[in-house]
């Protein structure tokens, strides 16, 4: 009688290496994996059949909290889907200080990325800084916006609140300690040899799998693919702005950390500009009572470029005060579920962590 | 790269600067941390400026926010009594309750902390229980912030100059977008209806405009008001001095709105159609009703709803009592009138014109003949000014004035009068006759802001030209050769704050005696009830100062009979009237039913 | 652009036998319905024929005043930069589709969510029974009939301490003796 070569091995939904709660079913032989399976289902909150129940005001509070770690563009797509079936102007300066925080998010999340990339690989010290260093965006964004992590800031005609006085000059401040900051994270992350060999060549995407699963972000730019949502179907003022779109062509957890590694500072270069050229005036349009206000019939899809790459919210009205249909995509829906048990075949158990970083796996906007 | 890389092993190493640096977030021993200025924190409310309005607890998508009842908050007028609760088990922080108070009185703060082994503690109400908390209020309401919307959609007019050319309506109305505009400002809490005399299902209706069902509107405004184009065009409103948007912006235009509803029936049978009442099968009870005022017209309508025969005795030529003879037409056109009063009629209520009870009819065979009678008699006797002169040619009550200009009479006033008082029936007066060319001044014996007329109206004749002399008391009227008027003298008054508190009187000031020349004066200063026409009735139906004396029913102390309008509430406005009119039909339905 | 927009819903009803069909220029955006029979064909001629190679989003909206679903599949063609929306309706009392998921793998996931929400069957679908749901033996939840207010009473208990919360207009008509009547219920708030 032939023995069963393949084991099964259940990773997570409890496990230090995953990122969020859910599971991954892993056929391995020996120590090489030959299936995955992703299986989701720890945090379903069913915000979508919720969304249907509350008015266009209340919905925006939900939002947030589809995914942690960058609740902004979910925020904003949701604003601008509004936006575009409603047909509303905002005024000028919001578009300005939304760029602001989709930016300072993108920052506040590749540094929750550094620390997770380092995590999944042994390297401590680094999330002890990033996360660390992190929290002196979560005061510029108290500051702003009142809360630290559910910011709920973004809202339908504008954003909420006008900058507190002198908050440019503290954004710069706290620029330019990252600046300073920044070659400790390269010699600490990507100088150190152990990260280096652990992710070179490991978690490739192949072209293929780039156009079946529809892959987007950083995964897509360190492919050699030139796209970003932010040029490509630009939103608010990102045309206005000057920035660089890194590309990589390797296609593995290396190349997507380069490009992490410089979005960065792209990042820190956008918010510089944004300090300098913001305009002065109204933040918000004024809209009907939210507890009347009604949206003519018709259907958007709004897309923002989030830190893991496109979000996306279809949002339908029937006329009525409260939507009919709002249908979120965030990356990982097609990066955590399809493409991970694709890229996992063939690796090694000890890797699964660090590509499932990699690839920016959030369970939460899997299930939503 | 081999595999003992020299660079990437010791550049990692670099880490060990950090050795021995005090930690960048956390300090031991711990320094409370101070939230942000904007904090979204647990909540605090103000809780006497806060009305219980609820639309906190309305905009609350998790449903944390209960309104309770408070032990030191009593519920009046303007003021639902209750005050929100949050269930900081459920509370999200979103901080929407905040930006859509109307009052302003709720806000957060910067405390988060709340340490706690039941939860049954999370139940917090904001104010009452962390009174404390004002000092920490972080987020909190302001007018420019706020998603309630504090400006009113301007109500269109004829310019002043054009107004005083004709008797054309001044006011334009709303158009289909801007009453839908003003509906949505509209927060549904329903504070406007307590003082609205006849409570009114004023959210309801506004709710109904606001999507787009006017038909509903009128429909809802029908339900206890059957002459509501009337109050769309001249109600008091007391509803606006308390609505909630209020408290921070402008009112809610809720007349203009009921006036827009209204309007959209051009025509009386169009309102019948879309009224569409449930008329009852006749059950035999006759209701004999004197007057054909608001009250009068209200306890009819619905009366003959309730399967009544219903029969009105009226002494002048038309129905509408004040409203049709005291109200000049640029205020209330006669056509709207008419129209409201043909749909009242074409349900069933029959309507006896020039005839006056106690003349035409007596009052005892009313009585005998009907199974309960209602009277809605006004106040049909002006008071007069007792002074010297008074009863010259050219000196009239106001009301007389205005009585004879409606009815089409021509009155010669001559090129400048005097209107004495400071209610609505002096400046009616007086706008009336600057549409004649007269040039009009008030005389008042206090200030602007103390007169009692609609501070639109006010502003209005202001528009038009009328001038003002406040503080004068007048004394005596002069006439000419013929008798006629030529001058009206009097003394200017000062401003005294009396010891007891309450508002200051006016003392005239002695000497200050001024004469205006004038070929015209006319006095307002309140009326009175004729009750002769009750005859040997007199004596059983109890009237106090000046009032019939009702009950909480509108019955009079005579079994069967019942009063409403000027005559018995103390308020003497149209809508009252209205109310007294529903309030007695339904204690007549009731006194007769429960006979049978 | 107009023109542009133009030509591309020219192209698709060309070959395709379209129900309907728009474009909004200020959008960038062209709008098809088609039968659901040729919805693999038209998807993969839209990805292999003419550069529509990013699946966007896929989404499935309940129309049930109408009885009917709508599946809706967002394209991007990465070089013109446009949105093609192919959209289709099914019966909602028999929704029935083909597997879509060879032409572009991440569809998979799409029709796992789709036939566990809403109860849409994709005839050779190849996956694992459960998704997001766990045990779940309901109407499929994000159809619009299955009421999540009613489920939740059904499943949780409220906290207590709460029942004493009174409504304002409520309130305030029964001090004042107000009689609301019945059809003017439906707009009170």
């Amino acid at each position: 009688m032939k023995r069963e070569k393949a084991t099964t091995l259940y990773f997570g939904p409890q496990h230090p290496g995953i990122t969020g709660n859910m599971m991954i079913r892993l056929k391995v032989e020996g120590d090489t994996i030959v299936k995955a399976t992703t299986e989701v289902g720890y945090l379903h909150r069913a915000f979508e059949k919720l969304v249907e129940k509350r008015n266009w005001i209340q919905s925006f509070t939900l939002m947030c909290r589809f995914c942690v770690p960058e609740p902004d563009p979910v925020e904003n797509t949701y604003a601008r889907a509004v936006e575009m079936i409603a047909g509303i102007e905002i005024p000028e300066r919001a578009k300005w200080i939304r760029v602001l925080i989709l930016e300072l998010a993108r920052m506040s999340s590749l540094l929750l990325w550094h620390a997770g990339q380092g995590h999944s690989l042994g390297l401590y010290t680094m999330g002890q800084w990033s996360v660390g260093d992190r929290n002196y965006l979560l005061d510029l964004f108290e500051e702003l916006t009142g809360a630290r992590i559910y910011h709920m800031y973004v809202w339908p005609g504008g954003v909420r609140k006008d900058f507190p006085e002198g908050f440019g000059e503290r954004v710069l401040k706290t620029m330019d300690y990252f600046e300073k900051k920044l070659p400790d994270y390269d010699n600490l992350l990507f100088e150190n040899s152990i990260f280096q060999k652990r992710a070179q060549g490991v978690g490739i995407v192949s072209p293929e799998q780039i156009i079946e699963h529809g892959v987007v972000g950083q995964p897509l730019r360190a492919a050699g693919i030139k796209s970003d949502i932010r040029i490509d179907d630009p939103y608010e003022v990102y045309e206005k702005l000057k920035f660089d779109v890194p590309t990589q062509t390797d296609s593995d957890i290396w190349a997507r950390a380069l490009v992490r590694r410089e979005e960065l500072r792209q990042s820190i270069r956008i918010i510089r500009q944004v300090i300098d050229k913001i305009p002065k005036g109204e933040v918000y349009t004024k809209l009907p009572n939210p507890q009347k206000w009604t949206i003519p019939a018709g259907d958007a899809f709004a897309r923002t470029e989030s830190v893991r790459g496109e979000v996306g919210m279809y949002l339908v009205s029937d006329g009525g005060n409260k939507p009919r249909r709002a249908h979120f995509r965030g990356a990982a829906y097609v990066h955590a579920v399809s493409l991970l048990e694709d890229v996992l075949v063939g690796a090694n158990i000890a890797d699964v962590s660090a590509i499932m970083n990699s690839l920016g796996t959030c369970p939460p906007e899997i299930e939503r | 790269m081999g595999f003992f890389n020299l660079k990437g092993t010791l550049k990692p190493l670099t880490s060990l600067k950090q050795f021995a640096k005090p930690p960048h977030t956390i300090r031991y021993p711990e320094v409370p941390v101070e939230a942000s200025d904007r904090y979204r924190g647990f909540h605090y409310n103000d809780v006497e400026d806060c009305i219980g309005c609820g639309n906190c607890s309305t905009i609350c998508m998790n449903d944390a926010i209960d309104m309770t009842i408070v032990d030191q908050i009593k519920g009046e007028k303007g003021d639902s009594g209750l005050r929100p609760r949050i269930d900081y088990g459920r509370c999200c922080y979103c901080a929407l309750c905040v930006d859509v108070c109307p009052t302003g009185s709720l806000s957060l703060t910067k405390d988060f902390i709340n340490v706690t082994n039941d939860a049954n503690t999370l139940l917090v109400t904001p104010g009452i229980d962390n009174p404390e908390a004002v000092e920490n209020i972080s987020y909190s309401s302001s007018t420019e912030w706020s998603l309630n919307n504090f400006t009113r959609i301007p109500m269109e007019e004829l310019e002043g100059k054009e107004r005083v050319k004709c008797f054309a309506e001044v006011v334009l109305g709303y158009t289909e977008e801007q009453a839908r505009q003003e509906a949505d400002r509209c927060i549904s809490c329903g504070i406007c209806t307590e003082v609205c005399p006849d409570h009114m299902h004023i959210p309801e209706y506004i709710n109904a405009i606001a999507k787009g069902d006017d038909e509903d509107a009128l429909r809802i405004i029908y339900d206890n008001n059957p002459l509501p184009e009337m109050c769309g065009k001249v109600c008091t409103r007391r509803c606006e001095d308390v609505c909630a948007i209020a408290t921070r912006g402008e009112p809610v235009a809720i007349r203009w709105l009921k006036r827009y509803a209204t309007e959209t029936a051009e025509a009386s049978d169009v309102t019948r159609e879309i009224v569409n009442p449930e008329i009852r099968e006749a059950n035999g009870k006759k209701v004999g009703i004197i007057g054909a005022g608001p009250s009068g017209l209200t306890a009819g309508y619905y009366l003959a709803l309730r399967g009544y025969d219903v029969t009105i005795w009226e002494a002048n030529a038309k129905a509408g009592g004040m409203t049709m003879y005291g109200i000049p037409k640029y205020r209330l056109p006669i056509e709207s009138l008419e129209k409201q009063i043909n749909y009242i009629q074409s349900i069933g209520v029959k309507i006896n014109f020039n005839t006056k009870v106690g003349k035409d009819i007596s009052f005892k065979e009313i009585y005998e003949n009907n199974d309960a009678v209602f009277m809605g008699v006004g106040f049909p006797k002006a008071w007069t000014l007792g002074i010297e002169g008074e009863d010259a040619k050219g000196s009239m009550q106001a009301v007389n004035y205005l009585h004879m200009i409606n009815s089409g009479e021509s009155v010669e006033i001559g090129d400048k009068v005097a209107v004495i008082g400071g209610g609505n029936v002096a400046i009616d007066a007086a706008r009336v006759a600057r549409r004649f060319g007269a040039d009009v001044t008030m005389l008042y014996r206090r200030r602007v802001k103390d007169m009692p007329a609609d501070w639109e109206e006010i502003e209005g004749a202001e528009d038009e030209g009328v001038k003002f002399e406040p503080q004068a008391i007048p004394i005596k009227v002069h006439t000419d050769d013929n008798g006629k008027v030529n001058g009206i003298e009097y003394l200017k008054a000062e401003m005294v704050q009396s010891e007891e508190g309450g508002r200051p009187r006016p003392v005239a000031i002695e000497g200050s005696n001024i004469i205006m020349p004038v070929t015209a004066v006319f006095a307002a200063i309140g009326q009175q009830g004729d009750y002769s026409f009750l005859d040997e009735y007199t004596d059983k139906v109890k009237v106090e100062r000046g009032r019939f004396i009702v009950d909480d029913k509108q019955q009079t102390t005579l079994p069967r009979l019942f009063a409403g309008g000027d005559s018995a509430n103390r308020t003497a406005d149209a809508i009252s009237a209205i109310a007294d009119g529903y309030r007695a039909c339904k204690a007549i339905d009731e006194m007769l039913l429960d006979k049978q | 652009m107009e023109t542009f927009l133009g030509k591309i819903k020219d192209r698709i009803s060309v070959n395709f036998d379209l129900e309907k069909s728009s474009i909004d220029i200020e959008k960038k955006r062209v709008d098809v319905q088609i039968r659901k029979e040729q919805i693999p064909s038209i998807l993969r001629y839209m990805k292999e024929n003419m550069s529509f190679r990013h699946l966007m989003h896929a989404s499935v909206v309940d129309w049930l005043e109408e009885g009917k679903f709508e599946v809706i599949f967002m394209l991007w063609a990465p070089k013109e930069k446009i949105r093609v929306f192919v959209r289709t309706k099914l019966d909602r009392e028999n929704p029935i589709m083909e597997n879509l998921d060879m032409i572009w793998p991440q569809l998979n996931t799409y029709e796992r969510e789709f036939k566990e929400m809403y109860g849409i069957e994709f005839t050779g679908l190849v996956a694992p029974e459960e998704f997001i749901l766990e045990d779940w033996d309901g109407p499929p939840p994000m159809r619009r009939d299955f009421d999540t207010e009613a489920y939740a009473k059904d499943v949780f208990s409220e906290r207590i301490g709460r029942e004493d919360a009174q409504d304002v207009r409520e309130t305030i008509a029964k001090r004042s003796g107000e009689v609301i009547p019945d059809f003017a219920k439906k707009h009170s708030r």
